[in-house]
């Protein structure tokens, strides 16, 4: 089952390095939400560390939206789905490779980001980084894996584009909240130590079980 | 794998409200083949696609080798090739590509995959981007991939759309190093198709087989 | 559960029709009033056993999805859609109910420290979507199973929405007021008690009607398939 996840995500993140179209876009997305939520929220409550930290945090769901909108697209151009479903592999394969090259996407782009974000708004003092990354680690996994399989249940739908966000952002709030509190403890303050961390995690526990197995149900028609 | 029997009963499909297949009941001996025919929108393409597993039957049942076809164990799909209307392939990817994943996919290590383009005469643009490729040879690529695995159920929906002259020679002389060997379900609109093979033929007709 | 006719409505009926006026009767004649809050607490009986009932609905909405997933048999996925209809419908009611508690208590509209209400912000945003799920997708097998399991996923978010508004409680949203934990008084248990048995109980009761109606229509709909000659 490993084998034919990695090698599925193998090939979706040789694709994306080919023609380059989904990490450009994130890219500039996580920029410039960035810059309108600050925009948006500019004055008091624009300042200091608690701002910044939401804005991290917003830019990073919402950007992964983006991201998942494709991400079964090269398997619709010629139906290579069909070709994955009948392939003698663990359906569930099928959707972890996705999750992992969605997975990898969000880790390219946070490369880029999380530098800039530190740029943008800490002259003196910063977050402890190392908080706010394995934050942001275990938040990706959450959210690709969720993400990935609310975008195969949004396959057959005509409206795929606008129901695909509809579906994750609620799914998501929960990584929200839990990423913004680690990052506030990021700055020191009092968050209960490694709880939030620990509700990320668990949070990932609890949604690959469940949909490991409900993923085999995801059939045609 | 041994070619399986593939057993319709009183199988039906819907969709919303229309009823694409029609109680249609089926048997095709193991090593079979037929041939459906039929005009457009008959149902051909959906009663191939219920074989492979693809779609779940609204009634009646779709077995092969006594086996739910939507519950095939992977042993069973490892032995099962299905060509539809779409290729089927990565349009990012080279032709050799999408043959080296779809080998590595049906855990096929030792697949000889210069040899099989060439056999389809693809073998000068084995390294080409498939976006590029015209409809007949993206079904002589479809082909290859389809029998690469040396499949024992080999199902296949029009594949002589888009092919010129050699392409077809190529089919028909794949179908029939399949005769007896593997079972074989292929929707045509070539009439004669039976004839040239010694083939079943079987009448579809507004989802009913006649 | 095989159809139990007019039981699985009559008893429901009945006890609805008994349990709540008694629980308005208990709250509002019986229980002392309390001290912080006066009467705008009693709505505590209402809308803390509306929020469980919901939770049930979403439950068995889970329960008859994985149910579908197993057996495929279409009465499983009515009975998924009808539990998670119920608990929106209900969900809603708390979001209702629940900023007028807050502006008769503490005199603002909406309680971001109210973990209950926080919750369910969540959870209706996530049913809403199963909603827009279910019906941009075609009548069929696909239909099904994808609601089947957004409704399996939805049980897990429920618990760990909780978990995340806890930990997240004192420093996004500063906890202003708290609600009533289970160290009651007895004559607020009890009267809780009576209230979330009635509210189970009109919940039982509407989806055993809901159930009741959308298999009549599956049926018709069937009969008129069979009437067209297409028995399929």
């Amino acid at each position: 089952m490993i084998a034919a996840a990695l090698t599925i995500a193998r090939v979706k993140l040789v694709l994306e390095l080919r023609r380059r179209e989904v990490i450009f876009a994130m890219l500039l997305f996580i920029a410039a939400t960035i810059v309108i939520v600050h925009f948006a929220l500019s004055g008091d409550t624009g300042a200091g560390n608690r701002a910044a930290a939401g804005m991290l945090w917003a830019a990073v769901v919402f950007t992964a939206v983006l991201g998942l909108l494709r991400t079964f697209a090269a398997e619709q151009e010629e139906g290579a789905l069909d070709a994955l479903l009948l392939a003698p592999i663990d359906r569930a394969a099928i959707w972890i490779g996705a999750a992992l090259a969605q997975f990898g996407f969000l880790v390219v782009v946070e490369l880029v980001a999380v530098p800039v974000w530190w740029l943008l708004f800490f002259q003196a003092e910063g977050p402890s980084i190392g908080t706010v990354v394995v934050a942001l680690v275990l938040a990706d996994i959450g959210i690709a894996l969720v993400g990935t399989l609310a975008a195969a249940l949004a396959l057959g739908a005509r409206t795929r584009d606008v129901l695909l966000p509809v579906l994750v952002l609620p799914l998501v709030i929960p990584i929200v909240l839990a990423g913004v509190t680690a990052t506030y403890g990021a700055f020191g303050e009092e968050v209960g130590g490694l709880r939030p961390l620990a509700f990320l995690a668990l949070y990932d526990l609890v949604f690959v079980a469940l949909a490991w197995g409900t993923s085999e149900h995801l059939l045609g028609d | 794998m041994e070619p399986p029997v593939v057993t319709l009963t009183e199988c039906s499909k819907r969709f919303g409200d229309r009823l694409a297949l029609r109680k249609a009941t089926l048997t095709v001996a193991a090593g079979e083949t037929i041939v459906l025919l039929g005009p457009n929108g008959a149902g051909k393409s959906t009663l191939l696609r219920l074989v492979a597993g693809l779609l779940r039957p609204t009634a009646g049942s779709a077995r092969i080798a006594g086996v739910d076809a939507t519950s095939a164990p992977r042993a069973l799909r490892a032995g099962i090739a299905y060509a539809g209307h779409r290729s089927q392939l990565y349009r990012g990817l080279t032709a050799r590509e999408n043959l080296e994943l779809h080998a590595r996919l049906q855990g096929q290590r030792d697949l000889d995959i210069s040899a099989l383009l060439n056999h389809v005469g693809l073998g000068d643009r084995a390294d080409e981007y498939i976006d590029g490729f015209s409809r007949g040879m993206l079904q002589r690529l479809t082909l290859a991939r389809a029998t690469a695995h040396q499949p024992a159920l080999l199902l296949l929906d029009e594949p002589a759309s888009g092919l010129d002259a050699d392409g077809r020679l190529l089919l028909d002389a794949t179908l029939r190093a399949g005769l007896g060997t593997r079972t074989q379900l292929v929707a045509s609109h070539d009439d004669e198709l039976p004839a040239r093979l010694g083939a079943r033929a079987v009448y579809l007709s507004s989802g009913s087989i006649a | 559960m095989r159809s139990l006719g007019r039981l699985s409505t009559t008893i429901p009926l009945l006890l609805s029709t008994i349990l709540i006026p008694l629980t308005v009767a208990l709250a509002f004649w019986w229980t002392p009033d309390d001290i912080d809050q006066g009467l705008s607490q009693k709505i505590f009986y209402f809308h803390v056993p509306i929020a469980l009932t919901s939770y049930a609905a979403f439950g068995f909405g889970a329960f008859s999805a994985a149910m579908y997933l197993w057996k495929r048999t279409e009465v499983w996925d009515l009975r998924s859609y009808v539990g998670v209809h119920s608990g929106t419908i209900w969900g809603t009611l708390v979001l209702l109910t629940g900023p007028i508690w807050a502006k008769a208590s503490w005199g603002v509209w909406w309680n971001w420290g109210d973990r209950q209400l926080n919750v369910f912000l969540i959870l209706f945003l996530y049913y809403c979507a199963y909603f827009m799920l279910r019906f941009s997708l075609d009548e069929g097998e696909r239909r099904r199973s994808a609601s089947a399991v957004f409704a399996l996923l939805g049980i897990g978010l429920i618990p760990l929405s909780f978990l995340a508004v806890r930990i997240a409680q004192t420093l996004i949203h500063p906890t202003v007021f708290t609600t009533g934990g289970a160290a009651m008084p007895n004559s607020f248990l009890l009267t809780f008690v009576v209230g979330f048995a009635g509210m189970l109980s009109l919940m039982v009761l509407l989806i055993s009607t809901e159930m009741r109606g959308k298999r009549t229509a599956a049926r018709v709909l069937q009969l008129q398939r069979v009437a067209r000659g297409e028995d399929a």
